[in-house]
């Protein structure tokens, strides 16, 4: 018997009583529903909370904190020490930030603009790190910059951020020119450096994190430090007029550009999330500490996939309790088409066939009860991502992070529940498909059953 | 075409433990031949009805063996029954047996259903055995819409759709009118002569054993009388050769 003739003799069965059909069908809707929402809330906060750890870092990252002093002489990251990271077996790039230790008073079409930290980096570094831009491109020229995502913002009078910015792409192109403050016998001057805005940095996850940055190459840090003739452009502070002598002193005393270079907010970026552990682990054995969001993610993850587990066995458990439906309803349905299934049987019908049109039928249940309970989660988890915030706001007077949300069903959820609700149905309907097939053909012919 | 020797049958009655056997059938032994029309007749209780049921396997002798078609059926299991059924009989019932859910043109197309032919084909012979049994203005119509002769030929149209070489057919006329009956025998001679189909019937009707090639006589489980067209030797010289043995 082919398989569209099943599903026709399924059709013409199912046909027979529609409304006890119904209710089974709602009855494992409502069990998958429950199971699929239930385990969703363990997914959203799941998601929700590893949103909040990692925040704008990635996993693959290894934040390095410093050395250990009882393994090494020198303190702060050096040359060497990047070297080392560079060499490492599983290594994609090793980013650091150089903070430049002036101003420069950064100023457009001779507009002031307000930023805040003015940063030499490695973009190709940065490159390989995923460095995000929202506009434009990463610098390839001397002079060339990029800028943190809020340095467009205006102020109103009371210095609040204006909600909305100018396009980003507009703002590529622009000339800002930087004023490199240095000492020239013993009197302070500025020298102006025209550079080139090629990029805008891409919008920071957090809300509250407002990128006023200016991020520039190796070589815009070494001309800055040409001119002032220290390391990362810092120059001695004064509060009173100092003489020439006194500034000769102090800038002696400062590092040289050529001098060892300390970097700061060193990064290691690891290929994939699995190579993470095992960097990690040799760096610190070398006598570097450092941290990785893996050593955080990886506790989270385990307590809520035992969360997750567990919600999907109380979930189960429901669609279980709704199956107890579906074999009433088949063994109803074998009973009251026992002379149908006696007449097949006595013209030729196999057992087995007769096995797999009940199977079938059981398992349609299963599946339409499936489809229509994961499309109401849907809309439930929807909806409660959508209200609950609300509802939080109102009544407890409490504000959830932006993103936040309850319930989050990935598609291999969706994908389990329609797999649990098939082989609940299908065992569901062994029992009542097996008594179909042992129907006595002569006392279904005689009326007897 | 079908041989059976040595049969006997008998059934377990009453609650477990206190079961009383009651023997049905004793030692038979007959053979119907291609292209016959057997007429199996007797009393109620005589075990004609038993006779059949060993013969569709829808029960197992107790003692004996059955041969169909040259193939010894008796051991058959369930499922492999029901394959044999499909290819080699066609029945028809008493009570037509036709299922209710189904109309006329769908009760027709099961057996076909059921050997897995396709949709073309089903209708093209399906169509054509309606009309052959002069059912197709029904074809349409469910059972309770349908007359008894009516549900009897399209009960005959299910039998022969797959024009198997055997037909057995229980008290055919049972639930017919005289007009209808005198029909449904004629459509019982004009296949077996014009197809060669082998016809068992069971009735206990004179004018539907008027059509048989043979009666044979049930009384009390045992043949009372039988005008074999084969001997008995010849039968049980059949069985030696099937089991590998040889005559002597």
């Amino acid at each position: 018997m082919k398989f569209g003739d099943q599903l026709r003799f399924v059709r013409q069965n199912m046909k027979r009583n529609k409304t006890r059909l119904f209710m089974t069908v709602l009855a494992t809707a409502m069990g998958c529903a429950f199971l699929t929402v239930l385990a969703s809330v363990g997914f959203g906060l799941q998601q929700s909370m590893v949103e909040e750890i990692t925040g704008d870092r990635l996993v693959t990252e290894i934040t390095i904190y410093g050395k250990n002093p009882d393994k090494f002489d020198t303190q702060g990251i050096q040359n060497g020490d990047i070297d080392y990271f560079q060499s490492l077996p599983n290594v994609k790039a090793v980013t650091y930030r150089n903070y430049i230790q002036q101003y420069m008073d950064p100023s457009i079409d001779g507009n002031p603009v307000n930023v805040n930290q003015r940063i030499g980096m490695d973009f190709e570094a940065e490159k390989q790190a995923g460095f995000g831009l929202s506009a434009g491109r990463l610098p390839e020229g001397n002079n060339e910059i990029v800028i943190g995502y809020h340095i467009r913002e205006v102020m109103d009078e009371e210095g609040r951020p204006s909600s909305e910015l100018p396009a980003a792409s507009e703002w590529v192109g622009k000339t800002m020119t930087l004023q490199v403050s240095y000492y020239e016998d013993g009197e302070l001057a500025k020298k102006p450096l025209e550079t080139v805005i090629v990029g805008v940095a891409e919008q920071p996850t957090k809300e509250w994190n407002r990128d006023r940055n200016i991020y520039m190459g190796e070589e815009m840090l070494t001309q800055i430090e040409a001119i002032t003739g220290t390391q990362l452009g810092e120059l001695p502070y004064f509060e009173v007029a100092p003489t020439k002598e006194q500034v000769q002193k102090l800038i002696e005393q400062l590092p040289k550009p050529t001098g060892e270079r300390q970097y700061q907010d060193v990064t290691v970026v690891a290929e994939n999330a699995s190579k993470v552990k095992g960097i990690a682990e040799k760096i610190r054995e070398q006598g570097y500490f450092n941290h990785s969001i893996a050593d955080e993610l990886k506790q989270v993850n385990m307590l809520f996939t035992i969360m997750k587990i567990g919600l999907i066995f109380v979930g189960t458990i429901a669609v279980l309790i709704a199956s107890i439906g579906i074999f009433n309803t088949m063994t109803m349905a074998v009973t009251e088409r026992a002379q149908d299934i006696g007449i097949m049987k006595a013209i030729g019908a196999h057992p087995s066939v007769i096995r797999r049109v009940f199977l079938l039928e059981s398992s349609l249940i299963g599946l339409f009860g499936a489809i229509i309970g994961t499309l109401v989660s849907y809309a439930i988890s929807f909806a409660v991502n959508a209200g609950l915030p609300i509802m939080i706001e109102v009544l407890m007077e409490e504000t959830l992070p932006a993103d936040f949300k309850f319930s989050v069903i990935p598609p291999y959820l969706a994908a389990l529940t329609c797999v649990i609700a098939l082989g609940v149905a299908l065992i569901s309907g062994q029992r009542p498909a097996r008594r179909a097939t042992r129907i006595d053909v002569l006392s279904a012919l005689r009326r007897e059953v | 075409m079908i041989t059976m020797m040595g049969i006997s049958h008998q059934f377990k009655i009453g609650k477990k433990g206190k079961e009383r056997i009651v023997p049905v059938l004793h030692d038979i032994d007959l053979s119907v031949e291609k292209g016959e029309i057997v007429a199996i007749v007797g009393r109620s209780g005589s075990g004609k009805s038993t006779l059949l049921n060993l013969m569709s396997g829808y029960i197992r002798p107790t003692a004996g063996e059955i041969k169909v078609a040259g193939r010894m059926v008796t051991k058959l299991d369930e499922g492999a029954w029901a394959d044999f059924r499909l290819a080699h009989y066609g029945f028809i019932f008493q009570n037509f047996q036709l299922i209710s859910s189904m109309t006329a043109y769908e009760n027709v197309e099961l057996p076909l259903v059921l050997k897995g032919v396709g949709q073309s084909e089903r209708r093209k012979r399906v169509e054509k055995m309606l009309e052959n049994v002069d059912i197709a203005a029904f074809a349409s119509h469910y059972p309770s819409e349908l007359s008894g002769g009516q549900q009897q030929r399209v009960s005959v149209a299910r039998s022969l759709v797959l024009e198997p070489p055997i037909v057995l057919a229980d008290e055919p006329s049972g639930s017919l009118d005289s007009e209808n009956e005198k029909s449904l025998l004629t459509m019982i001679k004009q296949l077996n002569h014009e197809l060669g189909i082998t016809f068992v019937i069971i009735t206990h009707d004179d004018q539907v054993a008027s059509v048989a090639h043979r009666t044979i006589r049930l009384q009390d489980g045992r043949l009372a009388r039988q005008a074999p067209l084969v001997s008995v030797e010849s039968i049980k010289e059949t069985f030696d050769l099937a089991k590998g043995g040889h005559h002597s």
